[in-house]
């Protein structure tokens, strides 16, 4: 059994009414954006807004990475290049094109949909370690273009001179106000869509394709249009965390694109743990809390950074959602032996 | 009716499958036997569509199969069960049901509703019941013991319904007891859901007690087919494989 | 794209000879990193992911010696040593924690390690480019071939990568220890059965493959600047140049290695802007058509 495996562990009830657990899931999502949304009304701090905005962006991406890693097993390395396309896409979008927030937000997820659709179908037939390092090198061409093709993208300058925000249905995001509830809002409702696909049939597909995908293919799975399904999906859901990221810096730079942010994005899965669907968003927090902090105390965060992926892969052997899950599970059990 | 024409397959020049043609009735029980590296597991990939045939036909009530995916071959009813337990480790066994059902009803890409789909219930209880799962329907895939896997694997195999059902040894890594409990519920099964049953099986003692029908292969051919009676006295079967060190439960 | 200047090179013997050589060196150094990671994936069936630092170790050490002792063949053994030490080192004390367990954690050590390499350099380099310089014995008049500029030190250069790799083919076909390394690609279990200490191969290998990647790097510092993260596009390269040749190929690394080499050095001439593009391009190509890559076995 591979150890980054997401959803498992689940004790599913089937009794219970599995139309009353979406509605759970429905209501957790509404009331965490009401105190999102509330957050506000509390406080004046930018900073702490800020902050919320750049872990809706990086949460977004790195739960969609979950979907990849954690429910298909398939280690992506190059799933960062849909971050940089989603925020070079949409900000050109809105640079060039000079269209409304909704019309460039879905033409860019049309685009996203067409790079991940080719992509995909190379990637997902390989191997384990192959489909890293070939998605991977996806995601250096995509930089690549990008650096050298000036005209277009800025190259290493990136999209400078500000995204055009004008304002739709009485939104404006130019406002701070208004773009820190529109981001919470994407990052509810993403994470809501995420859920459900990992809790779908589909999601269930994923999952046997992860722990046995030749078996897979003997209950009568086509394997290699779940793969490409998931893998496509994923990458929409990277690219809106990566079009909160130009809306916040109101621009778009080559290392939105970098492999780093892959790096980082697999990092914030193993941080957080994979067991429990919200693992990765608690990892962007810490990651996110770490990078702030290190980045304060010293020019060498790599180093720091390092340590803690070492401390985590090599001694923890796992994250911190999975220790709070496995607690919880054995809580669970002690008590049902006892009652 | 199951009918293998002309089948064949060769690994770098070694035939692991040579001119296979054989008949497989409806509602038959048939032993598939022959010394080690005689084909028996070629012979179902072959069918099954893990490896894809040189030359050829595998028709199932006179559609040809051969060639085709593995999703495709079990779509058109030729279930298989493995010689390893081949199941999906951390779903728990009711889980593993309720989602082979589903991928068999066309709904393993559906989105919009969450798992597990209502109209797989049934399905997956009758499986569980049949195959004595349904009292660890709780329990994670990977903790169950071997002769559960295999059972597992079997019911994984029986929940999608289909019209033949191919084992590879179903008693593979058994003990002595543990095997005769396999193998009746083999024979319970196919007399309760009345499908076509092979079954790859080494232990003699088991083969010629329960199989009505055997065939014995031996370097990718057939050697004989019959009845056990039948298979007993031909000296073929007794010159290659009966005759050798390879007698009664020699390979546990 | 500037078509015509690639055909008019094509035609021309001086611009032949300048961009064949000048294809073949970044062939050759990125040979040397890449038998490095296909050597250790064969072995070890683990990518090291960071193997791109060994290269820049092994042209920071290389360029410290250089300036300490003013022996170019003194930096060059620097270059390879020093780093078939860190090789040795980051293997027992890391890597073989990891090994037998998800390909996600072992990237992940890795990327730990590229983050914390790279900054070890800057500590200790400083952030900036740094500059070896060419060695006094190779500032001398450049020959013409066919019209052709080639500096002296190209001709080292490929001569030295050449010879490492006679020399490694050799070894692993040949020599007692070269057999005990093939078998452990082959069948690691038989290998400890032997009575064969398997970590001491494995850690030896990983050396072995560091050590050449340090003596790439150590190569290319007399003609390329140095900076922290240099290593990271030399491995993305490498890795390139083992999916085209084949994972666990020495020959397959080779000949991808060279046709990597010159697909840059032409390509920069006919399509200046999509030169890496080009590369990933060739890469994709072969994969759809080869999954396994020209020379390699296992299906992918």
């Amino acid at each position: 059994m591979s150890e980054l495996q997401a959803g498992q562990g689940t004790a599913l009830d089937v009794r219970a009414d599995t139309k009353s657990t979406r509605y759970r899931d429905v209501l957790i999502a509404l009331a965490a954006f009401v105190i999102l949304a509330l957050l506000p009304a509390f406080t004046g701090s930018k900073f702490l807004l800020d902050f919320v905005i750049r872990c809706a962006a990086y949460g977004l991406f790195a739960t969609s990475l979950n979907l990849l890693v954690g429910y298909t097993g398939l280690t992506s390395f190059g799933h960062g290049m849909f971050f940089g396309l989603g925020a070079y896409g949409f900000g050109l979008m809105m640079q060039k094109a000079g269209v409304s927030v909704p019309v460039a937000f879905v033409s860019t997820l049309l685009i996203v949909l067409v790079f991940a659709a080719v992509i995909g179908a190379i990637c997902v037939r390989l191997k384990e370690i192959y489909f890293a390092f070939v998605t991977l090198a996806f995601q250096m061409l995509i930089h690549s273009t990008i650096l050298s093709w000036v005209s277009f993208t800025g190259g290493d300058q990136g999209l400078r001179g500000g995204i055009p925000r004008p304002p739709f249905l009485g939104i404006d995001l130019s406002n701070h106000l208004h773009l820190y509830v529109f981001s919470c809002a994407l990052l509810v409702l993403g994470l809501l869509l995420m859920r459900q696909i990992a809790q779908s049939p589909f999601g269930y597909t994923l999952r046997m394709i992860r722990d046995n995908a030749t078996r897979a293919s003997f209950v009568g799975i086509d394997v290699y249009r779940a793969k490409l399904t998931i893998f496509v999906l994923a990458a929409l859901f990277a690219s809106v965390g990566g079009m909160i990221m130009a809306l916040f810096v109101s621009g778009a730079y080559p290392e939105f694109a970098y492999w780093t942010i892959s790096g980082e994005g697999i990092f914030i899965n193993m941080l957080g743990g994979v067991t429990t669907f919200l693992g990765p968003m608690v990892g962007t927090v810490l990651l996110l809390i770490l990078n702030d902090t290190v980045t304060r105390l010293t020019e060498y965060h790599g180093i720091v950074l390092g340590i803690v992926i070492l401390f985590f892969a090599i001694g923890l052997r796992k994250g911190l959602m999975d220790f709070a899950w496995e607690w919880y599970v054995q809580r669970r059990d002690a008590a049902k032996e006892r009652g | 009716m199951l009918e293998i024409r002309g089948l064949s397959k060769s690994f770098g020049g070694v035939k692991a499958t040579d001119n296979v043609s054989l008949d497989f009735a409806d509602g038959s029980l048939t032993a598939v036997i022959g010394p080690n590296g005689a084909g028996k597991s070629t012979f179902f990939n072959l069918i099954t569509g893990a490896f894809r045939p040189d030359r050829g036909q595998v028709l199932l009530d006179g559609v040809d199969l051969a060639g085709r995916t593995p999703p495709e071959i079990v779509r058109h009813g030729i279930g298989r069960a493995f010689q390893v337990a081949s199941i999906f480790p951390s779903l728990t066994v009711e889980e593993t049901m309720l989602a082979a059902v589903g991928a068999d009803q066309r709904r393993a890409g559906v989105l919009h509703r969450r798992f597990p789909l209502a109209e797989t219930r049934d399905r997956a209880e009758n499986a569980m019941e049949l195959l004595g799962l349904a009292n660890k329907r709780r329990r994670t895939a990977a903790t169950l013991s071997h002769g559960d896997q295999k059972l597992l694997d079997i019911a994984l195999a029986l929940v999608l319904d289909p019209k033949v059902l191919l084992l590879d040894e179903p008693t593979a890594g058994m003990g002595t007891e543990e095997r005769w409990r396999m193998i009746d519920k083999v024979r319970e099964l196919w007399e309760r859901q009345k499908i076509t049953v092979v079954f790859i099986e080494h232990d003699m003692d088991i083969v010629f007690k329960i199989a009505p029908e055997i065939v014995v292969l031996c370097y990718g051919r057939i050697l004989a087919r019959g009845t056990p009676e039948a298979i007993r006295r031909n000296q073929d079967v007794i010159d290659a494989y009966l005759g050798t060190d390879h007698h009664a439960g020699a390979h546990a | 794209m500037d078509l015509d200047a690639l055909t008019g090179c094509l035609v021309t013997s001086a611009c032949l000879v300048t961009q064949t050589t000048s294809g073949l060196i970044i062939g050759m150094l990125l040979f040397l990193v890449a038998v490095g990671l296909t050597l250790i994936f064969g072995v070890l069936k683990v990518v090291n992911f960071s193997h791109g630092a060994f290269y820049m170790f092994g042209a920071y050490f290389a360029m410290t010696a250089y300036q300490a002792t003013g022996s170019f063949a003194l930096a060059m053994l620097a270059g390879a040593i020093g780093t078939a030490i860190i090789g040795l080192v980051f293997e027992r004390g890391f890597m073989s924690r990891v090994y037998g367990r998800d390909v996600l954690m072992q990237l992940l050590v890795c990327y730990a390690f590229v983050l914390i390499f790279d900054d070890v350099v800057r500590m200790i380099w400083g952030p900036e480019f740094k500059s070896m310089g060419m060695p006094a014995a190779f500032q001398v008049v450049p020959l013409f071939i066919a019209g052709g500029v080639v500096p002296p030190y190209y001709l080292l250069l490929i001569g030295v990568a050449l010879a490492a790799a006679l020399v490694l083919g050799l070894g692993l076909a040949r020599t007692r220890i070269g057999k005990v390394i093939r078998a452990a690609a082959h069948n690691p279990g038989m290998v400890s059965a032997l009575g064969i200490n398997t970590g001491l191969i494995y850690g030896g290998v990983f050396a072995l493959g560091g050590g050449l990647a340090g003596l790439a790097g150590a190569l290319a510092a007399p003609v390329r600047s140095l900076t922290p993260g240099m290593g990271f596009s030399v491995l993305i390269e490498s890795f390139i140049v083992t999916v085209i040749g084949g994972m666990g190929s020495i020959l397959g690394a080779l000949v991808g290695a060279l046709l990597i080499g010159l697909i840059r050095s032409f390509g920069s001439l006919g399509f200046p802007l999509f030169t890496e593009g080009l590369m990933y391009l060739f890469m994709v190509i072969v994969l759809v058509s080869r999954p396994s890559g020209l020379f390699g076995k296992e299906v992918a």
